[in-house]
């Protein structure tokens, strides 16, 4: 009856509008699940407002594959063709002058000067605005010079003044105040610097740029770049998987793992991530005060039967509180083992007996018990939560998991109003990145750990003159805070990236998935290539 | 009749003020912050927060809140979202007209497949046409929309490849196309959604039209009718077509809570880029703006249809306007 | 033969309706069963190796993301659908009467302040309303689920019993037993009571579907009873991540919803046929 002639204009439909077979042919389509917020760098928070205008705005310099923050030999020239230290306090960039913005300005020191004063405005609160601390002043000398002053010296310098900000076009901002930058109209329709320029951003839907082809350090191999937002994760990954898209960043999950290795036509490219997932423990409240409690606790949770559950061979083991991106990692860190009898003779000695129903520990009629708070937005976290529950419930310990709103456990979090919460930190490729969380006074280190060993070592490691030098200091570090067991140091994802076999030349650093996408190309057959409508195996 | 209107406006209004103001007090009264200065990749310091909160007028006392807001209110000002740093009228105006293309398609396409189902069944009552068509509208009617779409998604999307799984457009066609091009590859990805909205819908219109034509069928004049020999197409055409208008409006009307609650959930699954979805994220990110904002417009939306079908329905039925 | 065996009799022999019903109480039965015929739907034995396995002998309908049986988790699903299904219908419905008796045996200004306010309530976005609170209110326990949703879905009955009263209040009977004496309280159980007793009824069983589907739709959002307590909304929110790798996982709870819907819309359609016949 009526259904019919309904079906057969849904195909008429699918056959007429079928496009150019699959994705434009001089086209990169990304897929991701989140919508940009904002192109503004001082401002923008989400990944793919970061990813965009990452490749829109430039830095005085990149740091190299490597991520060795520490030597200057880490970095290569962007905006500043070359720099250096007149003394321990200061250094000078002197800009390429060939740098230009999209309207056609020139590039200039004003700029930076600029961009540094709406970073650390009160204002704009960017949220990098902290790691900017140890940066005094920022002057212009002349059009292409410019100084940065820091108020004490430390080898790291060069890493702060060049990594967190992304310069702005001062003679297209400064008119506007800083309490208005993030909601100016620049921010949804920015003009930069970089390798690509904004075409344009359907909210909700996509976001288009196009490469800048007389870019002054080469021509980018992709012509257009497109974000295409896909809410739902399986749709996104089957847009990837039918040609519809050729790249996504993070495939997370694992039963969607699975379906990207199975496919033809696209591959995977493993890379560290900057996570780690940690259950952080409340070190002002019983029962976590008592230290050997804390390490029975961490020697009574097998990590590795966790992440293999959780994430098969997607993931780490994590070290300590770090990942395999920073340049500290080892396997040399000191760990507390996985254990289960060294971890009963510890609680028996605390005191914690069993004799409760299920065979669970009390001491003086107190059970042994705490409540986990788990991120609903995380599923991971939920899924090993679960797992950890059933570890400790076998060795005597009641865990009762709380799922709550992300920004309700963050408040949570703050307040001190917790036992143990599972958090995922978010580290850049410097170490000194382990002191924003676990340094004590520091606003967020919510277990509030404290040890003056840890303590000195890290600001040795500070001062360390080369990374050679820094990397033992930093690693025992790391190993005092695992003796400690203020945490337990659960995984560090790895991240896989799924590519279209047409995108080639593809390599990744780390800290930011796109960092190189100048160089890759898109490969000429599109013979090889399915039509869209067809099939997939 | 002109009073009658008046007065259901009136009522209208009333409605959506309530909406608001529901709807503000329990966004604030919750435990939850906005999402500010909490991103995925940095960590924004409690002075940087609590900068933020001050800068928002989030730590104000909950009147003083409320009165700014009905203040811009009354001005045509909705305010900033929080989450998006855009004006909540821009996201809105982004977001509405898609959900209107969306409902609005499903909302057409319910009634023609519904009525005519309906119809079809009442005039074949009884036999097996009915028994089949009734079988068919009883599950429709009790699935559940969004296992409906996950479901088209993966026959049609997924298996068969004959439809996109996601978004409204293609990306990047935008230059290569022409207006009609254009025009088509939306209409390619709103099949699917429109379908899981309006496959549930015409169930139910189906069903009713069923029973109220079967009810008029069996009227005394409706006898006398078929005694004078009027072929049974007549007699059904005839009182069909008496109603529809009126009812149809009515239907359509009353049905607008249903699309706007399925459009939450059928957006999230298709990744269309409308209202349910901005409502969605707003309330997982605490942006009361622009969950006040929506309620609002929900608020209106739905006062508006119940307006439509209370006035066809009183100048269908001359009871109920006097009655009251 | 008084109406209501008439009634009975009717809907007996309605096989659909009686069908409808006898799914819905196997259902319920499920629902208590659960506990002792299955496996604890939190349990994960071993949660490395039973990762989406497919329906096997040791469980019948396969496995989900968490290792978690999923027979086990639908039959327990069960006991929150129905609950929030006949509870929050039976409560609305409760207090749907309670205000149009009100409004409709009240003097003329409580009826117009009810119906007001009535009129008001029906323009509600209910869906926005139940997203916020529960988007906000993070555990909010299976009771709190029913009375919100309760409170958000009585506006119709109280019209419909107003209607029904204001039209029974001029009916001869009732002035006859007026006329020998009986109090309001006693006109009201039993005289108007039975008469209103028809519609809603009707209305509440067939809103019983409603509801179940409506909160399947919030807990498919991750609102209302919430994870790890298994609602088959969850649940399909579990599943669509895998939908293509382990389809088992959404199908189950999915055809569960469906089953219960439509067999609670089957028996509501067979009471409103054999209280109302010329309506069949």
């Amino acid at each position: 009856m009526r259904p019919r002639p309904l079906l057969a204009a849904a195909l008429l439909l699918a056959a007429c509008a079928r496009g150019p077979g699959g994705t434009a042919r001089d086209a990169m389509v990304v897929a991701t699940t989140g919508d940009a917020d904002v192109l503004l760098p001082p401002v923008t928070s989400v990944t793919t407002g970061i990813n965009v205008s990452d490749l829109l705005f430039c830095r005085l310099a990149e740091p190299t594959a490597s991520l060795n923050t520490v030597d200057d030999s880490g970095f290569r020239p962007v905006l500043a063709r070359s720099w250096e230290h007149p003394d321990s306090l200061t250094i000078v960039f002197h800009l390429d002058p060939r740098a230009r913005w999209q309207d056609g300005a020139p590039v200039t020191a004003a700029d930076v000067a600029y961009t540094f004063g709406v970073y650390r405005s009160p204002d704009v609160n960017a949220p990098l605005a902290p790691f900017l601390g140890a940066i005094a002043s920022v002057t212009a000398r002349d059009s292409l010079t410019v100084a940065f002053r820091f108020s004490r010296w430390y080898p790291e310098q060069l890493y702060d003044a060049t990594y967190q900000m992304r310069i702005l076009p001062r003679h297209l901002l400064d008119t506007i105040p800083d309490a208005k930058l993030a909601t100016a109209p620049f921010g949804r329709a920015p003009v930069g610097d970089g390798p690509y320029r904004f075409v344009r951003w359907v909210a909700g839907a996509e976001i288009d740029l196009a490469a800048d082809t007389a870019w002054f350090l080469g021509r980018p191999g992709i012509a257009r770049l497109i974000w295409r937002v896909t809410p739902e994760l399986a749709s996104a990954v089957s847009q990837v998987l039918a040609g519809e898209a050729d790249a996504m960043e993070v495939i997370p999950a694992r039963g969607q793992l699975e379906r990207v290795q199975g496919a033809k036509g696209v591959r995977l490219v493993p890379y560290p991530s900057p996570f780690y997932a940690a259950i952080v423990f409340n070190l002002r409240r019983p029962p976590f005060t008592d230290r050997e409690l804390r390490r029975a606790l961490a020697m009574a949770v097998d990590r590795r039967t966790v992440v293999q559950s959780v994430f098969g061979p997607f993931a780490d083991v994590a070290v300590g509180a770090t990942s395999p991106m920073q340049w500290i990692w080892s396997d040399s860190v000191r760990q507390l083992p996985f254990d289960t009898a060294a971890a009963a003779r510890a609680l028996d000695a605390r005191g914690w007996r069993r004799g409760g129903p299920g065979g669970m520990r009390a001491r003086g009629g107190v059970p042994l018990r705490f409540t986990l708070l788990v991120p609903t937005s995380s599923s991971v976290r939920q899924q090993a939560a679960v797992v950890i529950q059933d570890e400790l419930r076998r060795a005597g310990v009641a865990v009762d998991i709380q799922p709550l709103e992300f920004t309700v456990m963050e408040r949570r979090t703050e307040t001190g109003d917790f036992d143990a919460a599972f958090v995922s930190r978010t580290i850049d490729p410097s170490p000194a990145s382990l002191l924003q969380w676990w340094s004590p006074g520091a606003a967020a280190n919510i277990g509030h750990f404290a040890d003056p060993a840890f303590q000195s070592l890290t600001a040795e490691a500070l001062r360390a003159p080369s990374r050679a030098a820094a990397a033992p200091l930093w690693r025992e570090a790391l190993g005092r805070l695992n003796d400690d067991a203020a945490a337990v140091f659960v995984f560090s994802p790895r991240n896989n990236a799924a590519f279209a076999a047409r995108i080639q030349g593809v390599t990744i650093r780390p800290d930011s998935w796109l960092a190189t996408v100048t160089s890759w190309r898109i490969g000429g057959a599109r013979a090889g290539a399915p039509e869209r409508g067809a099939a997939r195996p | 009749m002109l009073r009658f209107a008046v007065r259901r406006l009136a009522f209208a209004v009333a409605s959506v003020v309530a909406v608001v103001v529901i709807t503000f007090l329990l966004v604030h009264a919750a435990p939850g912050e906005p999402m500010l200065g909490t991103p995925e990749r940095t960590v924004a310091s409690p002075e940087t927060i609590a900068r933020q909160r001050a800068l928002f007028g989030l730590d104000r006392p909950l009147p003083e809140q409320f009165l700014r807001y009905a203040g811009n209110l009354a001005r045509g000002e909705l305010g900033m979202s929080f989450v998006l740093h855009r004006p909540v009228a821009a996201v809105l105006r982004d977001a509405l007209p898609n959900t209107l293309l969306l409902g609005g398609t499903a909302l057409v396409a319910s009634l023609l497949l519904g009525l005519a189902a309906g119809a079809l069944q009442a005039a074949r009552h009884r036999t097996r046409t009915d028994a089949l068509l009734g079988a068919a509208t009883l599950v429709l009617y009790s699935i559940p929309v969004f296992w409906l779409g996950l479901l088209l998604l993966l026959v049609f999307g997924e298996g068969l490849h004959w439809l996109p799984v996601s978004g409204m457009t293609t990306p990047g066609l935008g230059d290569d196309l022409s207006r009609l091009g254009r025009a088509l590859d939306v209409a390619r990805h709103l099949v699917l959604p429109a379908a899981s909205l309006a496959l549930v819908q015409a169930a139910a219109f189906a069903r009713f039209q069923r029973s109220a034509l079967l009810e008029t069928l069996g009227a005394e004049y409706v006898r006398a009718a078929r005694a004078r020999g009027l072929g049974e197409r007549a007699v059904l055409l005839r009182h069909a077509l008496r109603g529809a208008l009126g009812s149809t409006i009515t239907l359509a009307g009353l049905s607008v809570p249903y699309f706007l609650a399925g459009s939450v959930l059928v957006e999230s699954i298709f990744g269309w880029p409308g209202l349910g979805r901005v409502a969605y994220d707003a309330i997982f990110a605490r942006d009361y703006n622009v969950i006040t904002a929506v309620a609002l417009v929900s608020g209106v939306l739905v006062a508006a249809g119940n307006l439509l079908a209370d006035v066809a329905l009183a100048v269908a039925d001359p009871r109920i306007r006097l009655g009251q | 033969m008084s109406p209501w065996r008439a009634a009975a009799r009717r809907f007996r022999r309605n096989r659909p309706a009686v069908a409808g019903t006898v799914v819905v109480a196997a259902m319920a039965a499920a629902a208590l069963l659960a506990p002792l015929v299955t496996v604890d739907p939190l349990a994960q034995p071993d949660p490395v190796g039973l990762q989406d396995r497919p329906p096997s002998a040791a469980h019948p309908l396969g496995t989900d993301p968490y290792s978690r049986d999923v027979l086990s988790r639908t039959l327990h699903g069960a006991q929150v659908s129905l609950l929030v299904g006949v509870g929050a219908a039976l409560l609305a419905v409760t207090l749907g009467t309670g205000v149009g008796l009100a409004a409709g045996l009240g003097g003329r200004r409580t009826d117009e302040v009810l119906m007001r306010g009535v009129d008001v309530a029906l323009a509600l976005p209910r869906i926005v309303l139940l997203l916020a609170v529960f988007a906000i209110w993070d555990r909010a326990p299976p009771a709190a689920v029913v009375v919100l949703i309760a409170a958000t879905g009585w506006f119709q009955t109280s019209r419909i019993v107003r209607a029904s009263v204001l039209g029974l209040k001029q009916a001869d009977f009732v002035a006859a037993a007026r006329a020998l004496g009986s109090g309001r309280g006693g006109i009201v159980r039993r005289h108007l009571l039975p008469h209103v007793a028809a519609p809603v009824i009707v209305s509440a069983s067939l809103d019983v579907g409603n509801i179940i589907l409506l909160e399947a739709g919030l807990s498919y959002l991750g609102l209302g009873v919430r994870p790890p307590t298994p609602t088959w909304g969850n649940m399909i929110m579990d599943g669509k991540d895998v939908l293509l790798s382990a389809p088992w996982v959404a199908l189950a709870p999915g055809c569960a919803l469906v089953l219960t819907v439509v067999a609670f819309n089957l028996a509501g359609d067979g009471l409103r046929d054999a209280l109302d016949p010329k309506a069949a």
